[in-house]
């Protein structure tokens, strides 16, 4: 496409965090030129982000880290740059929608991004006007950042990006935290951007399945922050779940009619009913704000519900954050905390949910998969045996979801009852006998799982993207 | 001219309502903060578009805290002289304990006042940016600040969603208010773990975005100072120093 | 000053500001009950949780002016947020995080046990008590009733911000959430000595 023009250089890099014995990346190398699109892949805790960070120069200062080996940027060395010199040239966007703005509205936040530049006061006008227009974010200028959803700020956070005029975007698992359908319309629109401005953009990410054909070089690094491999980038597909069996049993543990919930005068949810059967695995979908989380909120008892005729087992609920329900200062009490289960059961529950060997740690200070299982364990004892996941694939990498699905296939398996309120239809297809679907406070209906992956118009009214799996499935049957 | 105290400088507002409050510090008889108290009033009528609805609302708590004022100062006072003009159960007033208590009540009132002039006339935002242009707030610590405003919302919502999820384990059905007191440590642990994320994710977002905490040079939108906003604080001061002769005067 | 200090240590000790500012505001209604009834004194007892964001972060961070700064910061925004006390609260919070600030700067930053933080909410609240004295006029009112309400703020800086900022400073440190910060770094040495 175009002459060498190096944008980035490491030789044999290698870096400790000063509190760490080992390093978290070691004899990393490669160079990236200007105008390539670069995926950084591999598993949670393989130090993408750290490599990420030493090229916009948040790292080595903010953690005191450890540099070995020579990192050039812009042909010069990295340690040359005064603090924020490189940033407006290398801009980045983050993966928490949540965590990156300090200014009420869009105006003021990119105001804040030129003011840090010390762009001229005569000039940011015109700049500001420029990116919103070219981002399609002009309606969105005096708006409350805080009113946004995940995939508007996200791209708010790309256009504070871009005010900059920079020459590489880098990207840090930005859709991470959006469903599928919204994390696709942001892919699709980044693409148009990129092309606008001839970014040069390296992404880390462990879900490039969603990417199709967007990169065109991956770097994988391995889990002890090597890299394996330095490709062309090729397509990945989707990930491929065990096939599960139905462990649905003839005993009904809810069964719910006119359910509703009002909150402060507002129908929050209007009159639903539902049965769910022992050993059922139902997700619950819809897009953000249809009442999901009220629905489940209302059968565990958090949320104050009118109904017709109600009756459920005990439910256990474990929230996106599972550290939100920990009580205790070891995974063992947080079990224990309930006091309804036996010295004999408890042990069996931690065994069987593999968490001998942290019985006695701070329940806080485990992995996110292990505090998940802190969580359902905590469910479990207390003899809740219908189970609400809010949201359990957000941010996951591929082993994890594998780990989930086993995780929720053993508690069905066992004859717990799952409820998963998720995004991820693909995790949904290896995993729910039904899917309850909701829209704008009302339920569309309890659906028999199968019959929705192959019902496109239904899946898109919900800003649902068909599982891609089944999908070749049912065209190989055809 | 309703405008007048909403477009004034905030630091410059900030600094004013500081000096008069101290200054009010210093006058123990009942007729200066009554008086200072009902010049503000006035002056808020005059140069001002406050919701007063809000205001009597924000006032209320204030009325009863100077109530509260009012009869510990008399129980509880100080050895003072002076006559006595009423012995309710046995317990002596004298006037010059009244005088004293009323003075104490009326500057809590006051204190209220002037608070509620700053507070329902300054737009929050604008207040720290004036902190930073005028009296020089390091922009490490205005930015630090305003990122925690935004995230008043999140925490919330957290609060309340860590309550919930702990109400469903059973953990906070206490009843009494010290029961709900301590309970409250364990919602401070998963919230204080999740703010140290976000203050590191934050801060990666805003110097990725070239802020170095330098002063800066250039504003988008410069927090005017001009000849108006000393006028309104010579104002505002000559109100209290007018309430300040008047009460020594009516005094004796 | 603040050179040495990262972005990130700032901002850490806003958050910590607004989640105490959430939890104050909890208690302040108790307090506004109780205010008109008992007087003054009936915010004496509470006053420890304003002072607990200084300790926590000075015990996190270990920094000088990781007490001064927090306080100051919480300040303003109670302030932003609209809070009637009003810009009063600016000063009142220097003065705070200065009395905290006095005890760590008194023992020169090297020693960061439950004593230190008991005498720095101790320091917290004798400052803010010679603060009050003078601006609501304590002066007025019976000098064993004065005593009474020092000694419940003293108490409450002592137990509520001083042995109530360590315990929660060792909670969130045990979550493993503070990596990075001095605390974490330091701790092995304090266990040792």
């Amino acid at each position: 496409m175009q002459m060498h023009d190096t944008i980035f250089e490491m030789n044999n890099v290698s870096f400790r965090f000063p509190d760490d014995q080992s390093p978290t990346l070691s004899s990393i190398s490669f160079t990236i030129e200007r105008g390539e699109r670069v995926a950084i892949s591999g598993p949670s805790g393989s130090g993408k982000s750290t490599l990420l960070y030493l090229l916009n120069r948040l790292y080595p200062a903010n953690c005191d880290g450890i540099v070995d080996g020579e990192i050039h940027l812009f042909d010069k060395p990295a340690d040359c740059y005064s603090p924020g010199e490189i940033n407006h040239r290398v801009a980045t966007v983050f993966q928490d929608p949540d965590s990156q703005f300090c200014m009420p509205t869009v105006e003021e936040e990119l105001a804040f991004t030129l003011e840090n530049l010390n762009t001229p006061a005569s000039e940011m006008e015109e700049r500001i006007r420029h990116v919103l227009d070219i981002t399609g974010l002009s309606h969105l200028r005096h708006v409350s950042i805080q009113t946004l959803s995940g995939g508007m700020k996200q791209r708010v956070a790309t256009a504070c990006a871009l005010v900059m005029n920079p020459e590489v975007l880098l990207l840090d698992e930005p859709i991470s935290h959006l469903d599928p359908y919204t994390g696709k319309e942001f892919i699709l629109w980044l693409d148009q951007l990129q092309k606008t401005f001839n970014l040069t953009i390296i992404a880390v990410e462990h879900r490039l399945d969603y990417w199709e054909t967007f990169f065109d070089r991956e770097i994988k690094i391995t889990s002890d922050g090597r890299i394996s491999e330095d490709t062309i980038f090729k397509p990945h597909e989707t990930l491929r779940y065990p096939l599960r069996l139905h462990s649905i049993l003839d005993e009904t543990v809810i069964s719910a009619t006119g359910l509703s919930v009002k909150m402060k005068g507002n129908t929050l949810l209007q009159p639903v009913s539902f049965h769910a059967q022992k050993g059922e695995c139902i997700v619950i979908a819809g897009p953000n704000g249809s009442g999901k989380s009220t629905l489940v909120k209302a059968i565990c008892g958090i949320y104050k519900k009118e109904a017709e005729k109600f009756s459920t087992d005990p439910c256990g609920y474990v929230p996106q954050s599972p550290e939100f329900l920990f009580l205790t200062s070891t995974v063992f009490d947080e079990l224990a905390f309930g006091g309804t289960s036996s010295k004999l059961e408890l042990d069996d529950l931690i065994e069987s949910l593999r968490l001998t060997e942290i019985k006695e740690q701070n329940p806080f200070a485990v992995s996110h998969g292990q505090k998940r299982r802190v969580a359902i364990g905590a469910m479990l004892a207390d003899k809740r045996n219908v189970l609400f996941l809010d949201e359990p694939t957000s941010g996951q990498d591929e082993s994890a979801l594998l780990e989930l699905f086993r995780l929720i296939d053993s508690q069905l398996d066992q004859g717990d009852t799952v409820f998963i309120v998720t995004h991820d239809m693909e995790f949904a297809a290896a995993v729910a006998d039904s899917v309850v679907l909701l829209k704008d406070g009302r339920m569309t209906g309890k659906f028999i799982a199968d019959r929705v992956w192959q019902d496109e118009e239904l899946l898109a009214a919900h800003n649902l993207m068909p599982p891609k799996g089944v999908k070749l499935r049912a065209e190989s049957f055809a | 001219m309703r405008n007048l105290l909403h477009d004034m400088n905030p630091a410059i507002k900030f600094i004013t309502v500081t000096i008069a409050m101290l200054g009010l510090a210093f006058f123990f008889n009942p007729w200066t903060p009554l008086l200072f108290f009902f010049s503000i009033l006035v002056l808020q009528l005059v140069f001002s578009r406050i919701n007063w609805k809000l205001w009597s609302l924000f006032m209320l708590p204030f009325v009863i805290g100077a109530f509260g004022y009012l009869w510990t100062t008399i129980v509880f006072g100080a050895e003072t002289g002076g006559t006595v003009i009423w012995s309710p159960f046995g317990y002596d007033m004298t006037d010059e304990q009244l005088a004293l208590a009323l003075s104490l009540s009326f500057r809590v009132l006051a204190f209220s006042s002037l608070s509620l002039l700053f507070a329902l006339t300054t737009d929050p935002v604008k207040f720290v940016m004036s902190l930073m242009q005028q009296l020089k707030l390091s922009p490490k610590l205005a930015y630090g600040v305003l990122v925690g405003y935004q995230f008043l919302p999140v925490l919330k919502d957290e609060f309340f969603q860590i309550q919930q999820a702990h109400r469903l384990r059973g953990a906070a059905v206490e009843k009494s208010w010290w029961q709900r007191a301590l309970g409250v440590r364990r919602v401070i642990i998963p919230m204080l773990a999740g703010a140290v994320r976000k203050a590191e994710r934050s801060a990666f977002a805003m110097e990725a975005r070239g802020f170095t905490g330098e002063p800066r040079t250039e504003f988008y939108r410069p927090v005017q100072i001009g000849k108006l906003d000393f006028v309104m604080s010579l104002v505002v001061l000559a109100l209290f120093l007018g309430s300040c002769v008047c009460g020594m005067l009516l005094s004796g | 000053m603040l050179k040495s200090w990262k972005l990130k240590e700032i901002v850490l000790m806003s958050l910590f500001g607004v989640v105490f500012g959430i939890v104050y505001l909890l208690f302040i209604h108790l307090g506004n009950i109780w205010a008109g009834l008992i007087g003054p004194i009936a915010y004496e007892w509470m006053f420890g949780i304003w002072f607990i964001v200084s300790i926590i972060c000075m015990h996190i961070i270990r920094k000088p002016g990781a007490a001064l700064i927090p306080e100051t910061m919480a300040a303003i925004i109670e302030v932003m947020l609209g809070n009637a006390v009003g810009p009063r609260l600016i000063l009142s919070g220097i003065v705070q995080g200065l009395g905290a600030e006095a005890a760590f700067a008194v023992t020169r930053y090297r020693h960061f046990n439950i004593f230190v933080f008991m005498l720095a909410g101790i320091g917290a609240a004798v400052f803010s008590f010679i603060y009050g004295y003078f601006v609501s006029g304590y002066a007025a009112l019976d000098p064993s009733f004065v005593a009474l309400m020092f000694t419940l703020r003293v108490l409450s800086g002592a137990i509520i911000a001083g042995i109530g900022g360590k315990y929660i400073g060792d909670a969130l440190l045990a979550t493993g959430s503070l990596r990075g910060y001095a605390i974490a770094r330091t701790q092995p040495r304090d266990a040792n000595a």
